[in-house]
């Protein structure tokens, strides 16, 4: 697979750093503060969240209502990512033109929201009777239509993986034919269900999360669309996918084990993967998620990837930790990092607690390679590598 | 792409195995019409891990043992692609039902659970496999999409991968909106190298055809309430031809891959 070209045509991204990749440079560059404590619906957990600014004028079909496809039509329109796709339709027709896009939470606040509204007979009130909303297909069903795809349009769900995991799924299809383009994305939105879950898990931070910190209190959750438009070939200077690894911990469902052998696993792949030595990678981008287990684990395996011209952090603090699109959200940062030279510090943190060398603050580097670790429930693993 | 099925697992309402399943569709006729639906209880969990889980983790963790030992490979190494239309609609009814009420304190380990990973986690930790795992879904094309991910995976790395189907009967008020009557899991172990005519029980090519299909109907008298009533039917008709039974003018099976495309499965020569 190594020697497989797999270029990023397009990319765009839209979380708690803005809609669209001019907003979230300018969130970046005037160190601007995105979570807040604005509470989510009647929820009883005092938190932060890396909330999008999703506008009213935002809508979707009836049939599609809800939040999570929302956030898919106000991120498909961010930096004409719709028109590069339509392009792409254009030049190798619909039906060569694929979608995998990674979602934990789908449509789980529509569904809450149904279950708060149940009828005297114990059932939806008929505006929320939307089958193709209460499932784990719900967003990349609507962004498949929105988009006009007639390829495979498929959902990877593996909690915290699952928008890293679909670069996988895409490699794969363009290495072996099955399309000419395809769209890779990831969206979650925020809902009680995460929230409380995470709540119930104690792992709920009450300030904004502060990654990597030695008084690092928990998560903050967030939520965002991201979307990226994968082929083989591309206009010069373009960034590349250059690998993918995925493990399972086989270990436990919400912990992984102390040495991180599935985290450390994945990493190993993704290189290999990429045919690219520990010395070639240049920015890492963590998990990060700012509880005490993960950061301590991703800590130990990361001081093994980093040499004196890594620079590593870990961005949650910016965006919140938007679950299923995280991958997505950090993939897009680190593209971005690709293009712009501008390497994003680990906001909130202060006093780093890490047995490597943590980037705090932002700072003005080309870089040539970037890799992104996605770790989640079930101890599924992945890492995903970019280059220019 | 190449495709060969080297062994499959299985377990609904009246047919626990495969083995009860290639019997029943040889003789064209599954007796299912007062059978209910057993709860399979796969011993290979651990204990941490089996008093945690529930109904559809127990399906997928025993279908996918069933597949792996018919096909005789490693559990500990094969790589896994999980799907499912619905996931575990009983711990999405406990979390909403929970949520809209006035404690909302949510039990720990159903919201752990509710990953749609979460069969796929708890088979990795079963079988002590770190290979690949991931998690599907597409709605009516779940199976579909199942299929072409793991033929995929499996060309891509050249080893067997085990594809894991599966959805559990709805209650309402989901139901009202997403009506499934069966509960139905199957297994397949798919390896893209069919070098030889031994140890695989079909094989074929498999490709995307953006032409919208209606699930294959399955031949064996019996099986209509399982095919029409659980989003995996939609398997019923590729699991006959694996057990030697298909339409003799028939060498393509297509299965629903997307709203208005399918996944066409071609054999080399009759089966029957």
């Amino acid at each position: 697979m190594s020697t497989f070209c797999t270029f990023v045509n397009a990319y765009t991204l839209t979380s708690a750093l803005g809609n669209g990749l001019a907003a979230l440079r300018e969130s970046l560059r005037d160190d601007r503060a995105c979570l807040d404590d604005a509470g989510w619906h009647d929820c009883d957990v005092h938190c932060y969240v890396g909330r999008v600014d999703l506008p009213d004028e935002i809508h979707v079909p009836p049939a599609r209502e809800s939040r999570i496809n929302r956030l898919v039509e106000l991120g498909l329109k961010q930096d004409g990512f719709d028109e590069a796709v339509r392009r792409a339709t254009e030049e190798f027709g619909a039906a060569r033109c694929a979608l995998a896009l990674g979602t934990s939470t789908s449509g789980i606040d529509r569904t809450e929201a149904a279950y708060r509204e149940l009828d005297g007979a114990g059932r939806f009130p008929s505006r929320f009777r939307q089958p193709t909303v209460h499932n784990p297909h719900a967003p990349a069903d609507f962004a498949a239509e929105r988009l006009g795809l007639k390829g495979p349009a498929m959902t990877v769900s593996a909690a915290c993986a699952s928008s890293a995991k679909v670069f996988a799924t895409a490699k794969r299809w363009l290495m072996q034919g099955v399309a000419d383009a395809v769209v890779v994305g990831g969206v979650d939105s925020l809902c009680l269900s995460v929230i409380q879950g995470f709540h119930s898990l104690q792992l709920v931070s009450p300030e904004p999360c502060r990654p990597f910190a030695a008084n690092r209190s928990g998560i903050s959750l967030g939520e965002a669309a991201g979307f990226a438009l994968l082929t083989r070939e591309a206009d010069a200077g373009s960034p590349r996918l250059l690998g993918v690894g995925e493990s399972c911990d086989a270990y436990h469902m919400s912990s992984a084990p102390d040495d991180g052998a599935g985290a450390r696993l994945a990493m190993e792949r993704a290189l290999a993967d990429a045919a690219l030595d520990v010395a070639d990678v240049e920015y890492i981008n963590l998990h990060g998620t700012g509880t005490r287990a993960n950061d301590d684990i991703e800590g130990r395996v990361c001081a093994d990837f980093q040499t004196k011209n890594t620079l590593a952090s870990a961005t949650k603090g910016w965006t919140g930790h938007a679950l299923g699109a995280a991958g997505m959200v950090e993939a897009a940062l680190c593209l971005d990092a690709l293009v712009t030279g501008l390497v994003p510090g680990t906001r909130n943190t202060v006093d780093a607690d890490a047995p490597f060398d943590l980037l705090l603050d932002n700072v003005e580097r080309p870089i040539r390679t970037a890799l992104t670790n996605s770790f989640g429930f079930g101890g599924s693993n992945c890492t995903v590598v970019f280059g220019r | 792409m190449k495709f060969a099925i080297r062994g499959v697992g299985l377990w609904t309402r009246g047919l626990t195995s495969y083995d009860a399943f290639a019997s029943a569709a040889r003789e064209g006729v599954a007796d299912l019409a007062d059978v209910a639906f057993a709860p399979p209880r796969p011993s290979s969990i651990p204990p941490r891990e089996r008093r945690r889980a529930g109904l559809l983790i127990n399906l997928a963790v025993e279908v996918a043992h069933q597949a792996c030992d018919h096909a005789a490979v490693d559990r500990s190494s094969i790589a896994s692609v999980f799907a499912s239309s619905m996931g575990d609609t009983a711990i999405t009814d406990y979390m909403c039902r929970k949520l809209a009420g006035r404690d909302r304190l949510l039990s720990p380990a159903k919201f752990t659970n509710s990953v749609h990973n979460a069969a796929s986690g708890y088979w990795s930790i079963s079988a002590g496999c770190r290979a690949p795992s991931t998690f599907v879904g597409g709605f009516d094309a779940s199976f579909g999409l199942g299929l072409l991910e793991t033929a995929s995976q499996a060309s891509a790395c050249g080893e067997p991968v085990l594809l894991v189907a599966y959805d559990m009967a709805n209650e309402p008020p989901l139901d009202d909106v997403r009506h499934v009557a069966e509960t139905f899991g199957v297994a397949l172990v798919v390896d893209a190298a069919a070098a030889d005519d031994s140890g695989h029980l079909l094989n074929g090519d498999i490709r995307f055809v953006a032409e919208a299909a209606e699930p294959p109907i399955p031949l064996t008298k019996g099986l209509d309430a399982l095919a029409s009533g659980n989003p995996m039917g939609a398997a019923l008709a590729l699991l006959e031809r694996c057990a030697g039974r298909g339409a003799s003018d028939h060498h393509a099976l297509r299965i629903p891959a997307a709203a208005q495309g399918c996944v066409e499965l071609r054999f080399p020569r009759s089966v029957e």
